[in-house]
């Protein structure tokens, strides 16, 4: 039996389209959770107004899902450009988290100048972030170790190691709860005319746009790229291609490393470490990457969106929807959008219905 | 009507288009049963695609194919494998992992459900028996040569019932021995009734081992004629439509020395010697031809001049410059170009584009980029000059450049490469899977080199092409320089006798 219609593979994947096709697959999935909900005898209009009233009603929502952007934004920033090589870190989670657990040492240990004391911190941040990184990069570079396994097994380690402090050698003694650290003192300043978001917001958007620009016009942007393509044929033509491998994955540490340092000294009530001090953000900022194709205009957007759906999922958790639900939610809108994402590779085509006849003929 | 009870396989008013370029306008092929029918064409001519319709992976824009008389349209390469259309790709699919009879059963809709290494080799032994064609069912499929490997296709595409066989350049990755084992396969085949459909570029074979002939240009259909009686220039012009002048100038030459290989070892990449003890010097303004047996150390030469390659002791030095573990950019810095065996999986990225192809070698260059910039301005327009100097066909230089023909792939890594080789160009095989007019075209390029004082180590395991390209002939066997002629002294059975190690054929 064949189809009148079926879909071909095109050729060249035009940005334009597939960015539609992402958009309209995020929207079909949000009409599809609507239907769901409606067979739950929910109002998903009602739950949308809500949901919209949440985020845009007051500069509170903004402002919240400002916050939530910048950690996810800072690990999807990182991960996207390690998939520009090819590279797969699944451990920007461990990352994030070993730089606040090293800002948070920095932070309350030393007793210096606020101001000097964020410089420091964000430093540390990041070197503890690429060390991190350190041997899933140069096991991957000099003996071919895959590196998803490696960064994603780290991830528990760094878990671990936070508890640990959280609940030992670094637990806030004076304090009624038990299971954090102390509070980092030397907090960043508020972003001008915002209540909550600290002046860190600037820090994603400014990697951003300087990644873009590595990408569209530089050397190094270029040899990246064509390492991605075909590492033999960037070490045919002279790159440094384990030196490469191992600098960008150490970059790419860093940035989720000073992530957790901005999130600690930026996010209102994050100042001290504790086992929840990560809400996945690694894994989000994995998703935002792995949807934005690797794109830094589109880790952007798909941050953002992805921060304010995020967002209205907690507004909704107040009004008394299940977090079971809402998270299905951002289930089916995360397989609209792969399926968007797909589909713009492919083209619909009608079968010429007389000769589709004559096969079901002759094979009978 | 007695003529198409004889046909196999009838194609007729076949068009495809790729993104609006036509790659197949209006084409037919008969194909009888029990020949050899070639397919012959330039590069980009369609001869793949058309390959690829006939065995269910492309679909037609327009245009039928009867099988045995009856219409058939395939969805998939399984449906016309049940009509009986299989192919044989250039590219091998098989698990390189995995042993000779679990690869001939993967995918087969007649492999039972639960298998045991066991029964999977009886299996294959049977096969092999039926068809008369023997590969070890146990060996795993990466310990194979190549001839052996392509075997296993070919067993693999039979196993499953075709009666129409398509080899699309089966013998551009074999050996001269390999491709005469794989003649004898064929005439095996079409002697029991089965249709086979053969794609190459070189012009002797195809004439040596077809029935009929089908000449395809810019994607229509020339010309169906028998094979008996065509000479290598009629079908040359046939496919280009030019008259073609197959002739390099040679002179003697006493250049300065370039290249200077001094008691070279080195190992290949399973860690057995593969160079002993290499002497070998190239003059500037001079071809210096390798002729041997490929996987005598030919690639492996190749390698370690232009830095791919480690050497385990002894030295090189070219331009009086040691560069003996020097790193592959610091040699290209000096000038040395080098067009790569394995174009596809070594000289360029298929998933980048042609513009970020073609810049490979230059992007450093001051003309490319400023400081740590690329202009990107004049990448562009320097990625289009070099598509035009090097007749590269493709649609836009944003392609991806692995989807443009095999053949066009090959011209931008020779051009790119002959374009920085100042002062030595290494070619490995730089025609192979070229057409007539495109491999003249390579050569002129090479020749042009060597006219403005480029050495020139040329490798190519085609005894005809290096014969007429180079000024002097080295000799490899096992790793070792069995013999160097000059001009005057080539004597194509002397140097065979050396290629097969025999010593009595070496110069005095
Ligand atoms: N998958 C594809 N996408 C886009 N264009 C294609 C594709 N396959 C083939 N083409 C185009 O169709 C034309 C015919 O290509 P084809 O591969 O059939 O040539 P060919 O005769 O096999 O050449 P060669 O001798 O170089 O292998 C070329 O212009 C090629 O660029
Ligand atoms: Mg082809």
């Amino acid at each position: 039996m064949s189809l009148p219609f079926r879909f071909a593979r095109r050729l060249e994947v035009n940005n334009k389209r597939s960015t539609s096709y992402r958009i309209s697959g995020a929207i079909a999935g949000l009409v599809a959770s609507g239907l769901l909900l409606l067979l739950t005898s929910r109002n998903p209009i009602r739950l949308l107004g809500q949901s919209l009233d949440a985020i845009f009603g007051s500069q509170r929502g903004i402002e919240g899902v400002m916050v939530q952007s910048i950690p996810i934004l800072m690990c999807a920033i990182g991960v996207a450009l390690s998939l520009r090589m090819k590279i797969w870190n699944i451990g920007s989670d461990g990352q994030f988290l070993m730089g606040a657990f090293a800002a948070v040492g920095v932070g309350t240990k030393l007793d210096v100048p606020h101001w000097l004391l964020i410089i420091l911190m964000a430093l540390i941040a990041s070197i503890a972030g690429a060390a991190w990184i350190l041997i899933p990069a140069l096991a991957r570079a000099y003996w071919g170790v895959n590196e998803i396994i490696t960064t994603l097994l780290l991830n528990f380690v760094a878990l671990q190691l936070v508890l640990w402090s959280a609940l030992g050698f670094w637990r806030d003694k004076k304090s009624q709860v038990t299971q954090s650290t102390e509070a980092v003192q030397a907090v960043l300043p508020r972003f001008p005319g915002l209540d909550s978001v600290s002046i860190s917001f600037i820090v994603p958007i400014v990697l951003a746009v300087l990644f873009w620009f590595v990408f569209r016009s530089t050397r190094v942007g270029y040899e990246i790229d064509m390492i991605g393509g075909n590492a033999n044929a960037a070490e045919f033509a002279g790159i440094n291609v384990k030196r490469r491998i191992v600098t960008v994955m150490l970059l790419t540490g860093a940035i989720a490393g000073l992530g957790g340092m901005l999130q600690l000294t930026g996010a209102p009530g994050a100042q001290a470490l504790s086992g929840g001090f990560s809400n996945r953000f690694g894994l989000s900022g994995f998703i935002v990457a792995a949807l934005a194709g690797a794109s830094f205009a589109g880790v952007l957007v798909a941050g953002l969106f992805i921060s304010a759906m995020f967002y209205a999922g907690i507004a909704l958790q107040t009004k008394g929807l299940s977090v079971y639900i809402i998270f299905g939610i951002y289930g089916v809108v995360l397989v609209g959008i792969a399926v968007g994402e797909t589909m713009a590779r492919f083209r619909l085509t009608r079968t010429d219905p007389t000769s589709a006849a004559t096969t079901t003929g002759a094979s009978a | 009507m007695g003529e198409s009870i004889n046909l196999a396989v009838e194609a007729k008013g076949i068009s495809k288009s790729f993104g609006g370029v036509l790659a197949l306008d209006n084409v037919n092929l008969e194909l009888r049963k029990g020949e050899v029918h070639a397919l012959l064409g330039e590069n980009g001519a369609g001869k793949t695609t058309l390959s690829n319709i006939l065995a269910g992976l492309y679909r037609a824009d327009g245009g039928t194919v009867l099988v045995d008389g009856a219409e058939r349209e395939f969805h998939s390469p399984s449906q016309a494998i049940e009509a009986g259309i299989g192919m044989v790709h250039q590219h091998f699919r098989l698990v390189p992992p995995m042993t000779v009879a679990e690869n001939l059963h993967l995918g087969s809709p007649d492999t039972p459900a639960i298998v045991s290494q066991k029964k999977l080799v009886a299996s294959a032994r049977r096969m092999m028996d039926e068809i008369g064609l023997e590969v070890d069912p146990t060996a795993r499929v990466w310990q194979l040569s190549v001839g052996e490997q392509q075997r296993v296709e070919i067993l693999r595409v039979l196993a499953r019932g075709a009666k129409v066989l398509i080899l699309d350049e089966p013998t551009a990755v074999l050996t001269a021995q390999e491709a005469k084992d794989l003649f004898v396969v064929i005439r095996r085949l079409v002697a029991g009734g089965r249709t086979v459909v053969f794609i190459s570029h070189k012009l002797n074979e195809v004439i040596e081992i077809s029935d009929r002939i089908t000449v395809l240009r810019g994607g229509k259909h020339v010309v169906t004629r028998d094979a008996a009686g065509a000479t290598p220039r009629e079908l040359a012009r046939l496919m280009t439509g030019e008259e073609l002048d197959n002739s390099v100038e040679h002179r003697t030459v006493d250049g300065s020395v370039v290249l200077d290989l001094i008691d070279v070892f080195a190992r290949n990449h399973r860690g057995i010697e593969a160079l002993h003890g290499v002497n070998l010097q190239v003059r500037s303004g001079e071809i210096l031809g390798i002729a041997g047996v490929s996987g005598n150390g030919q690639t492996e030469l190749s390698e370690v001049v232009t830095g791919l390659r480690r050497t385990q002791s002894g030295s090189i030095s070219i331009a009086g410059t040691d560069v003996t573990g020097g790193t592959t950019r610091s040699i290209a810095e000096l000038g040395v170009g080098h067009i790569p065996e394995d174009r596809i999986g070594v000289g360029m990225a298929g998933s980048a584009s042609v513009k970020d192809n073609a810049i490979l070698r230059h992007y450093r260059s001051s003309e490319l980029s400023s400081g740590t910039r690329l202009k990107r301005g004049s990448v562009i327009d320097f990625a289009k000059r070099l598509v035009a100097a090097g007749r590269v066909q493709t649609r836009s230089i944003n392609m991806p450049a692995g989807q443009m023909s095999g053949g066009n792939q090959q011209r931008l890594v020779a051009k790119r490469e002959s374009m920085i080789a100042d002062r030595l160009l290494v070619a490995a095989h730089p025609t192979r899977g070229l057409d007539v007019l495109a491999t003249k075209e390579v050569q002129s390029a090479i020749v042009e080199r060597r006219d403005n004082g480029c050495a020139v180590l040329m490798i190519s395991d085609d005894l005809d092409e290096v014969m007429l390209m180079s000024d002097r002939i080295a000799v490899m066997y096992e790793g070792r320089v069995m013999g160097i002629f000059d001009r005057s002294q080539f004597d194509r059975e002397r140097i065979g006798m050396l290629m097969g190690g025999q010593v009595e054929g070496a110069p005095s």
